[in-house]
């Protein structure tokens, strides 16, 4: 005990006479060993704190408080008792001993034995002997932190002390400057007002001390390292001032002095402040300021600088009439929203109807965002407006003007729509049904496309208002929209006409199943190419035209099951006519109508019903009239069938494969085995219009005959995109007949496809070494033919060998990295190099008929950047290896995978390839250019220091590319400079004028889109360290 | 634009803005020669700012495609504007706007004369001849404080 | 030999910016520049080409509009927008320094001018005011008169070639004539007729005629008709001859040739055309024709023309697009 007491005294020697900062942890360290006592440590500083030197007293206090930082956790509460008496008293020492008092108090409030009332007691202490704002920025935010300590641990005691709490806070920050104290102080008024201190009478006062921060005017300085933002503060400082409703008679008056404000941060966090405190708020607490606040908010928005503020000042407007419509009714009282509503309809409703629509869109928008607020607001600004907007749209004859109605009635439409949520109310429009309806249908009818395209967004709002148009309606708006889809020859509108009746369908589908989908399908049939040839070309044409928008509807209007059941069947009759030649549809149409099916496959939900549909009816027919056609043969006599041509056959694959992958289980694998059945035993069974010989072997590739083989793409639609669940029959067979039709045949398609269904299969079959024999072997084979120098199949198997990689990649198989070292060591071999090169792209991008997750396929997260990772320095080195002319196989191969890389992998990863990604903007290849230019072109939005160090090369090469031949890469070139404008100016500004005189000639290019280019990119450099540009 | 500050024309008429120019099959052929025509010129100047409201110059409907007229084969453009008021005091620094955008989005070798709209502008004849005089707009542009406001009516919107 | 204009040598002279005005020294073997890029350069013959000799920067802060040699060639004056007329000395090299600074009139200077005799300078500016400055002995420069007879922008001040007759051209349309009375600089006669500012004025070598073109597209000769030389009396120059339908747009510049009478114009329409005047014609009603034009002369305006006055049918031009262009006008033989 001696021993360890002469040990304390050593310690606290050096440390307040020998200024040994260090011992202070150790003493705290002797203290938690239980070496000494806290007390025993009071007791030996003894000498030190009645020393007569200010600055050895304020030592010893400080070596006491930096212990107690360390253990404040082990003390006792009679210990916490002494010391905080003993703290306490010190505060009326000298000036220089506060500050380490303070901290010693602040590690006091952090005790969990605190005695009861020594909360109290500290903080009348704190209060009178201390006057915080003279002191230095640390001793008062350790005032905040201690008074935040204590409301979290000691909330009773404090609100024990009434308003003397408050006032004592007010006296404390009283003039803080501080961004960071001021983020504490914010948090302490922000626990006073919200978890229920008396505020006393100081309710105004404490406004006073906060709100004379509003708004924020603060830039944190360049590097900072505390990394306050304005945000922090003005959202800090806001949850203060909007609080209390207590506050409303002061911050509503200041915020409409503050919105006069010349600055825009000013006005939109007046108005954001606005918006949040009249949540908080009742209609009394704003009543005498609304006519205040509508002047200031009417002025932003018919004045506004910017739409932000526009947009602010229309929530504001939507908060206060929905907090004045919450507000109950009683009979002696006056109804505060009546009385507001009114102000701003005097003020608006004239401007709708004035004869030059002088500020029409700004007073819609004021009333919309009224009319928005509350169902009540809606009734009566509707009732208001509705009547005079109707009239004016019959007596305008201009075309704009009546426009410009519509689209007013379509935003208030729309503006009623979000405010009625599950309330079975009628809708607010019922008493102008009829005028609605008759306005619309009258402008679909007009000879002008903007009117009509706006009336079918009127016509869709409509009838999205719930309950509001009678069946009579809608039927009449189905006819409207079936005669504009058959004769409406303006894009713009048909597409319009298009997406309206999808959204009416959803609604209302018995109009679409009973008049729109009969009726189109007689126009597409009725109207086969004349024998005699005597029709018009043009006619022939338009009927082209309407047959297009007709597909297109019905794919459109497919949002349910029902209408689904109706439509895919004149699609699939669309196919048949075209099979047998009794239509005469074109390849053109048919491929539409296989995108029409895709889509519907794509929309429609899997609900049993549709799986049903699709899995029954659709595959079914596609599959039998494909081989109907396929038996036929491509050398038949006359009529040749539209299903023959790859173009229909890839239409189809994405409509089985989108339809197979959503299937529920028990149908998947019902498709599977037929599927399976048909293609390897040649089992027909499943097909309807069953008419086909049984000897059919579709895998065979029979003679040079492609018509069968390349029926193996639709074999892939159905079972690449199945669950991972579903078995697939056969598999082991399947296989082997893939491979060997993708290593033989010669048809592209066919092979090709072969080699995507089996890497299909591959993705998906389970790890282990049956797997592994499979891959090696089937590789072995694959190595055989590259090797071979006099190999026929050398293009068959390269294409395996990719797809085969692509499916292993996905899925991080092991034997992944074998298959692509043969990929980057084949971009030396002189004929399949630029083959190599180019397959890295299938590797890195999303193929959209299989192996993705849609399709069920085993694809890891991240597996590009990984791939990238492990091969960008074999890609590297092998660059610098190669000789000159296979570099560009090299740079084209890094383009393609860099370019599919996630922008953010690009950004970390750019700084080690730039110097070769600016080498390959100097490769003669336009496809690398091309790559190349858009994998810079995100990265240039915001430039990394490796960048900037190669401006230089990275602007001379861009501008060189401005001429190449091909204007995609002068586009894209361009785009490049024009990123590269918002580097940072004095980085970019010794290039202005080289740049400006480069960009000049790009001008005068033969191709608008190119001078489109750069007309935008030149008028940025123009800018740049000019005044007012940027 | 401030609160207090007071606007000449507080009130504007506002008219919809043009959409995109739809592209045609020909543009996107590497071989097809396009010429620069009205509605290119348009697309150049219809997104200026106008230097009092927070609005485009086409919004308030100062310049319209029609009275845009190009002679590419003679290198020639003509732009009449139309000021929102026949008094306004923004007229000149709209068309010198009009000018500057031009001379930097077009191949040198265009003459381009900007005019008031005839019959729209009370002072259209000085207005006009200020803005042919190439020594005068080249005076303007090396003043520091109206080079701003034209490169603000220039810059492109960021909200 | 057949009649024209064949290039001699294009320079590009003030690239990224434009070339407003060239102007050859008295003996002819130099030929000064200046433009927007706020330079004034130096050409001289090196063999068989023109080169830029040197380039005199930092003594403007804006566009150098004009720049007038002294009659004796060792100084150079030069008008910029800066509102400041610099004057510069050549030192024995090939270079030059700057001597002073003329400062006085409010904004932007347009042009200015020596006059024959080396003690006097003109200079105008978009103040509307025309200045006459007294050069003495120590190379001390005084201003003698502010002269406000135009109504606009004055653009351009030229002096009669033998006598102390001092000739301005306006945005107002007008053309003004000056001359000292009792020590008093007076406007004497006001010249009407231009439809559109007056850019640039031309005398012919013996001071009989004035040349002036302007941005009515026209160009007009006007003929002294004063009557005595009653220093006091006021002065009749009458227009007879106007020139138009040769020009697509502005005329910028007009030079009348002190050794061949050829009459060479800068056009806003790029083009550079020579007139000659037909012998025979009535001397009150003379004929102009078109001698020869080279249509697409630069890629830009035309801002000016200056025949070489040593060497005859030697001519600069200068452009918008930053480019000079030294060109032999042919006669017929």
């Amino acid at each position: 005990m001696a021993a360890d007491s002469t040990l304390l005294l050593s310690l606290v020697e050096e440390y307040v006479s020998g200024l040994q900062d260090s011992k202070a942890k150790d003493t705290a360290t002797g203290i938690k060993d239980g070496q000494f006592t806290i007390l025993q440590l009071v007791e030996a500083l003894g000498l030190s704190l009645t020393s007569s030197q200010p600055h050895t007293r304020a030592r010893g206090v400080q070596l006491l408080s930096e212990v107690l930082q360390e253990c404040h956790e082990g003390l006792t509460e009679g210990e916490v008792e002494v010391l905080i008496a003993f703290f306490e008293n010190r505060l009326k020492d000298h000036y220089v001993i506060t500050p380490p008092v303070l901290q010693g108090l602040r590690a006091l409030t952090k005790c969990t034995v605190l005695p009861p009332g020594s909360a109290v007691s500290m903080l009348r202490s704190l209060f009178q002997d201390v006057h915080v704002q003279s002191l230095m920025l640390t001793e008062r935010s350790c005032v905040y932190k201690m008074l935040i300590n204590l409301m979290e641990s000691r909330e009773a005691e404090l609100k024990g002390l009434g308003a003397d709490f408050v006032f004592g806070f007010l006296q404390s920050m009283d003039g803080e400057r501080d961004p960071r104290n001021l983020l504490l102080a914010f948090q302490i008024a922000n626990n006073i007002i919200h978890r229920g201190y008396d505020l006393g009478k100081f309710a105004e006062e404490l406004f006073e001390v906060t709100s004379c921060y509003f708004p924020i005017d603060f830039t944190p300085p360049p590097n900072d390292p505390h990394g306050i933002s304005k945000e922090e503060l003005v959202q800090m400082l806001r949850n203060v001032l909007t609080g209390t409703p207590k506050f409303a008679e002061f911050l509503l008056p200041l915020i409409i002095e503050k919105l006069d404000s010349d600055v825009l941060s000013a006005k939109l966090d007046s108005l954001q402040t606005l918006t949040a405190c009249v949540s908080q708020y009742e209609h009394k607490d704003l009543a005498e300021f609304l006519e205040g606040l509508w002047a200031s908010l009417r002025r932003e928005v018919f004045q506004t600088s910017s739409e932000k503020i526009e947009s602010a000042g229309l929530d504001a407007l939507t908060a206060i009439t929905s907090c004045l419509s919450r507000s109950v009714l009683n009979s002696d009282s006056e109804d505060s929203l009546c009385t507001f509503l009114d102000l701003v309809l005097r003020d608006c409703k004239h401007h709708l109807s004035e004869p030059d629509l002088k500020l029409v869109w700004p007073s819609a928008k004021l009333l919309q965002a009224a009319c928005s607020a509350s169902n009540r607001a809606s009734h009566i600004i509707t009732a208001a407006v509705m009547p005079s907007l109707l009239e004016q749209y019959d007596n305008r004859t201009q075309c704009s003007h009546r426009r410009t109605i519509l689209e007013v009635v379509q935003r208030f439409v729309q503006s009623v729509k979000t405010s009625q949520s599950a309330e079975k109310e009628e809708s607010v429009f019922v008493a102008f049904r009829p005028s609605l309806c008759t306005m619309v249908f009258s402008a679909l009818n007009e000879n002008n496309s903007s009117l009509q395209k706006t009336a079918t967004s009127v016509l869709t709002s409509l009838a999205q208002q719930p309950g509001l148009l009678l069946d009579s309606d809608i039927e009449l708006a189905v006819d409207h929209l079936t005669k504009l889809l058959l004769a409406e020859e303006d894009e713009g509108v048909s597409l319009a006409v298009v997406e309206c009746a999808g959204a009416l369908a959803e609604l209302y589908p018995e109009a679409f199943i009973t008049k729109l989908i009969p009726r189109l399908k007689m126009e597409m049939f009725s109207d086969p190419i004349d024998q005699d040839n005597n029709r018009a070309v043009s006619e022939h044409q338009s009927h082209h035209a309407v047959c297009k928008r007709c597909l297109s509807a019905l794919a459109a209007v497919s949002t349910q099951a029902r209408i689904v059941h109706e439509s895919t069947p004149v699609l699939l009759e669309v196919l048949s006519s075209a099979h047998t030649g009794s239509v005469g549809f074109s390849v053109d149409q048919v491929v539409l109508a296989c995108r029409s099916l895709q889509r519907i496959a794509e929309k429609v939900q899997d609900t049993e019903e549709t799986g049903r549909c699709f899995h029954d009816l659709v595959i079914p027919r596609l599959l039998s009239l494909s081989l109907q056609a396929a038996l036929q043969g491509e050398e038949s006599s006359g009529h040749r069938s539209p299903l023959l041509e790859e173009s229909v056959l890839s239409a189809m694959v994405p409509v089985i494969s989108t339809s197979c992958s959503r299937l529920q289980p028990a149908l998947a694998e019902q498709t599977a085995l037929k599927a399976v059945s048909l293609f390897l035993n040649g089992d027909v069974s499943s097909l309807p219009n069953n008419s086909f010989p049984s000897h059919i072997q579709l895998l065979k590739q029979q003679g040079d005959s492609w018509s069968q083989s390349q029926l193996v793409c639709l074999l892939m639609g159905c079972v690449c995109s199945l669950p991972r669940s579903v078995e697939v029959p056969q598999v082991e067979q399947l296989l082997s007949e893939l491979e060997e039709m993708s290593c033989t045949c010669t048809h592209p398609l066919s092979y090709t496809s072969a080699a995507k269904c089996f890497a299909g299969l591959i993705n998906k079959r389970p790890q282990g070494e049956d797997l592994d024999r499979l891959i090696q072997r089937t590789m072995k084979r694959v190595y055989t033919e590259l090797d071979s120098a006099s190999s026929s199949a050398c293009t068959q198997a390269f294409t395996l060998l990719v797809w085969v990689a692509k499916a292993l990649l996905l899925r991080y198989h092991p034997l992944s990295t074998t298959l692509t070292d043969k990929l980057f060591s084949l971009l030396d071999n002189a004929d399949l190099g630029p083959m190599a090169a180019e397959s890295f792209s299938l590797l890195m991008s999303d193929t959209t008929d299989l192996l993705n997750r849609g399709c069920h396929a085993d694809v890891r997260i991240m597996y590009r950047q990984r791939f990238f990772s492990e091969n960008s320095a074999k890609l590297v080195q092998g660059f610098n290896a190669a000789p000159q002319e296979k570099k560009t196989n090299y740079l084209k191969a890094l383009s393609n995978i860099v370019n599919n890389l996630p922008k953010q992998v690009q950004i970390s990863e750019l700084p080690r390839l730039l110097s070769l990604l600016l080498e390959a903007l100097s490769c003669p290849d336009q496809a690398v250019q091309l790559s190349t230019l858009s994998c810079l072109e995100p990265v240039l939005a915001d430039p990394l220091p490796a960048l900037i160090q190669q401006l230089e090369a990275l602007i001379n090469r861009l501008i060189a590319l401005n001429s190449s031949p091909a204007m995609s890469v002068r586009i894209a070139s361009l785009r490049c400079i024009h990123a590269v404008s918002h580097f940072p100016e004095h980085e970019i500004l010794p290039f202005r004028a080289r740049v400006l005189r480069a960009l000049a000639r790009p001008l005068d290019d033969k191709k608008r889109l190119v001078r489109t280019e750069a007309v935008r990119a030149r008028g940025e450099w123009f800018l740049l360290g000019s005044p007012g540009g940027r | 634009m401030s609160g207090g500050t007071h606007l000449e024309n507080a009130n504007p008429v506002i008219f919809q803005r043009t959409g995109e120019r739809l592209q045609t099959a020909t543009e996107e052929d590497e071989d097809f020669h396009d010429p620069i025509d009205d509605r290119e010129i348009f697309d150049m100047i219809r997104s200026i700012n106008d230097p009092e409201h927070p609005l485009s110059l086409e919004e308030l409907n100062v310049v319209e495609q029609i009275r845009v007229k190009v002679n590419d084969a003679e290198s020639i453009v003509g732009i009449e504007f139309t000021p929102t008021i026949p008094h306004c005091s923004m007229a000149t620094l709209i068309g010198l706007s009009i000018k500057v955008k031009l001379l930097r989005s077009l191949p040198n070798r265009f003459k381009i004369d900007v005019h008031i709209t005839p019959g729209t502008h009370a002072s259209e004849d000085a207005v006009n001849k200020q803005l042919a005089d190439k020594e005068r707009v080249a005076a303007a542009l090396e003043n520091s404080s109206l080079l701003e406001v034209v490169n603000q009516c220039l810059s492109t919107k960021s909200s | 030999m057949k009649e024209g204009l064949s290039l001699v040598q294009k320079l590009s002279g003030h690239p990224d910016s434009r070339c407003w005005f060239v102007s050859w020294s008295p003996n002819g073997t130099l030929l000064a520049s200046c433009g927007g890029d706020k330079t004034i350069r130096i050409w001289g013959r090196e063999g068989e080409s023109w080169v830029c000799k040197s380039v005199l920067e930092d003594g403007h802060q804006r566009t150098v509009r004009k720049v007038s040699w002294s009659p004796c060639g060792n100084y150079l004056a030069s008008a910029s927008f800066d509102a400041t007329t610099s004057i510069w000395k050549k030192k024995d090299n090939q270079d030059f320094e700057s001597l002073t600074v003329l400062e006085g009139h409010e904004n932007e200077v347009k042009c200015v001018a020596w006059a024959p005799s080396g003690n006097l300078l003109a200079t105008c500016s978009r103040d509307k005011s025309v200045w006459v400055w007294e050069v003495d002995e120590e190379d001390e420069y005084e201003c003698v008169t502010v002269l406000n007879s135009h109504t606009q922008d004055v653009k351009h001040v030229v002096w009669h070639p033998t006598q102390e007759l001092l000739a301005s051209a306006s945005y107002d349309n007008n053309i003004c004539l000056y001359k000292e009375d009792d020590d008093d600089w007076e406007c004497r006669a006001t010249l009407q007729g231009h439809t559109s500012t007056v850019w640039g004025l031309s005398f012919d070598a013996a001071g009989q005629r004035l040349a002036s073109c302007s941005d009515d597209r026209s160009v007009k000769i006007w003929k002294d008709y004063s009557s005595g030389s009653g220093a006091g009396g006021d002065l009749s120059w009458k227009c007879v001859c106007t020139l138009s339908g040769f020009h697509g747009r502005t005329v910028y510049d007009v030079a009348w040739c002190r050794l061949t009478g050829a009459l060479a114009t800068a056009c806003g329409d790029d083009g550079v055309r020579v007139f000659k005047e037909d012998e025979t014609s009535d001397p009150d009603q003379p004929v102009f024709s078109l001698s020869a034009q080279v249509t697409k002369a630069h890629n830009q305006d035309v801002n000016c023309v200056n025949w070489n006055p040593k060497e005859a049918g030697l001519l600069a031009s200068c452009s918008d697009d930053g480019e000079i262009a030294i060109w032999r006008f042919q006669e017929e033989d």
